[in-house]
């Protein structure tokens, strides 16, 4: 038998060094797991192109009142921010998964950083939403989605989404990790998810909504985003949409994102 | 020691010492506050009163250096199954703080040393229930640590792995790891504790040696000085 020892061989490092390094480890854990396991990325990558492609080809030519230009430039935008929206509990069952397994306890015995299994999370999850927002911009350009106007504007949309994405994705982790059960969280995630993204002006103008809905869909961040790519797309001003989507982004890191971190520590 | 979920006492005064190098067990019936007690030294879960000093630090004031200085073998595998069992060693030691080459190399020699070198590029979900009790045993050894936690860490194997686990318990022991555990197999406690504590309604109500507690009772068998001192129907 190889000697155990009891001398710690471990190396020092600053805390914010921690920090960084292990949620880093994490990231690299959680993409390894894609890697090894690539059908995990059907429903983040895959499963999006098709209902883009379904979505344009069934209801891309029909005229839409209000709005300038044909319907599938309107639309297009709308599926990129309904499938972050869809893609961001994914997170939170990740995390759940993490949490009520052993390698709960084990990542909790550690010496590590304890925030950094959410961060690492996350900073996966960025990849995810990234690639995701790429590939619908690809096969939107297919059916006819342009972005003009600003330089570097098809890089801004994919941030965007990135941000939208991240901060519902710590929003479902708080959630999942409150839920603390995945079959339950498996269900309940999701409607909320499916709610915000028709309740919003994804697929039609907050104008042509059901009147009840249309309050909540002005308010809506995944208004804010689909508003914020149609501007980016068309070259019109981004500003407003700009300031009201990193409203929400702040708040949704500032108050779920800090509760997760709180409840899966909570949970040692 | 006192901790309490709701109007439960799961520890109800706990006061223990274990020696530097030994092997100490706790015994007790199901409910007995075996696992809280672990979790606590652990730093998985904090007591309502009392202090726990693991290697002469605080437990609730020094959580950090208690974790770089602990392994901990749980209940349920803290494996990444969808990771082989290479990357899963090389993770844990790197969360544990190590270099990237200094937790390779310790991989290897845990996987050596363990029985493992061939499967360890395999998925873990492709391991039996032995080969994942060894795995997660070698990922609490990655640090090197200077005490052991395991908690019931043969329950469910078959007897070969039982026994191939001991083999490897045993060896650490005899290095001089200090080591505590729990167990339902007091057959187990028996043989290899150094020291058995046994507990029961959250309280330690006998001490000592295997042999001790089976003097003291009266009986010819660890068991059966067990069903005596805890009047359990059931096993630890």
């Amino acid at each position: 038998m190889t000697a155990v020892g009891t001398a710690p061989v471990a190396t020092p490092h600053s805390i914010p060094l921690r920090f960084a390094r292990d949620s880093a480890l994490i990231a690299g854990r959680n993409l390894r797991v894609l890697r090894k396991n690539p059908g995990r990325l059907i429903y983040p990558l895959v499963q999006p192109v098709v209902l883009l492609v379904m979505f344009v080809s069934v209801f891309g030519n029909l005229a839409l009142t209000g709005h300038g230009g044909p319907y599938r430039e309107f639309l297009i935008p709308g599926i990129i921010v309904e499938n972050a929206t869809l893609t961001a509990p994914t997170s939170g069952l990740a995390l759940l998964r993490d949490a009520s397994s052993g390698l709960a306890d084990r990542f909790r015995s550690l010496p590590m950083s304890r925030a950094s299994v959410l961060i690492g999370r996350l900073l996966t999850d960025a990849i995810i939403f990234a690639a995701q927002a790429a590939l619908l911009i690809g096969a939107g350009y297919a059916f006819g989605f342009r972005i003009g106007g600003r330089p570097l504007a098809a890089l801004a949309i994919v941030a965007a989404v990135v941000a939208f994405g991240l901060a519902f994705a710590a929003l479902s982790a708080w959630l999942g990790l409150l839920i603390n059960d995945p079959e339950t969280a498996e269900r309940v995630l999701f409607f909320p998810a499916i709610a915000l993204a028709f309740v919003s002006s994804a697929f039609a103008p907050v104008s042509l909504l059901a009147g009840w809905m249309q309050p909540i869909a002005r308010v809506n961040p995944v208004s804010a985003t689909c508003a914020v790519i149609r501007a980016l797309a068309s070259g019109g001003p981004v500003g407003f949409p700009l300031l009201e989507l990193g409203c929400w982004v702040v708040g949704l890191f500032l108050v779920p994102g800090v509760l997760a971190v709180r409840r899966w520590q909570a949970n040692a | 020691m006192r901790k309490s979920f709701g109007q439960v006492a799961a520890l109800d005064g706990v006061d223990l010492v274990v020696a530097p190098g030994s092997l100490t067990a706790l015994l007790g019936p199901n409910g007995a506050g075996k696992t809280t007690l672990v979790r606590i030294i652990a730093t998985l879960s904090r007591p309502d009163a009392g202090r726990v000093r693991v290697l002469g630090l605080d437990v609730a004031t020094q959580g950090a250096q208690v974790r770089a200085r602990i392994g901990l073998t749980g209940q349920y595998a803290g494996l990444e199954e969808a990771l082989s069992g290479w990357d899963n060693l090389v993770l844990i030691g790197r969360l544990a703080g190590l270099r990237r080459r200094t937790a390779q190399a310790r991989a290897a020699e845990l996987a050596s040393a363990f029985g493992l070198d061939k499967a360890i590029k395999r998925l873990v979900r492709t391991y039996s229930g032995g080969m994942r009790r060894r795995l997660d045993l070698a990922a609490s050894l990655m640090a090197r640590p200077g005490l052991l936690v395991l908690d019931e860490p043969t329950t469910g194997l078959d007897p070969g792995s039982r026994q191939q686990l001991w083999a490897v318990l045993a060896e650490l022991r005899a290095e001089g790891t200090t080591m505590l555990l729990t167990t339902q197999y007091l057959e187990e406690a028996d043989r290899f504790a150094d020291l058995v504590h046994v507990l029961n309604h959250g309280r330690v109500i006998a001490s000592g040696t295997a042999a001790d507690l089976k003097s003291r009772s009266g009986m010819a068998s660890l068991d059966a000085a067990f069903l005596a001192l805890t009047g359990a129907g059931g096993r630890a």
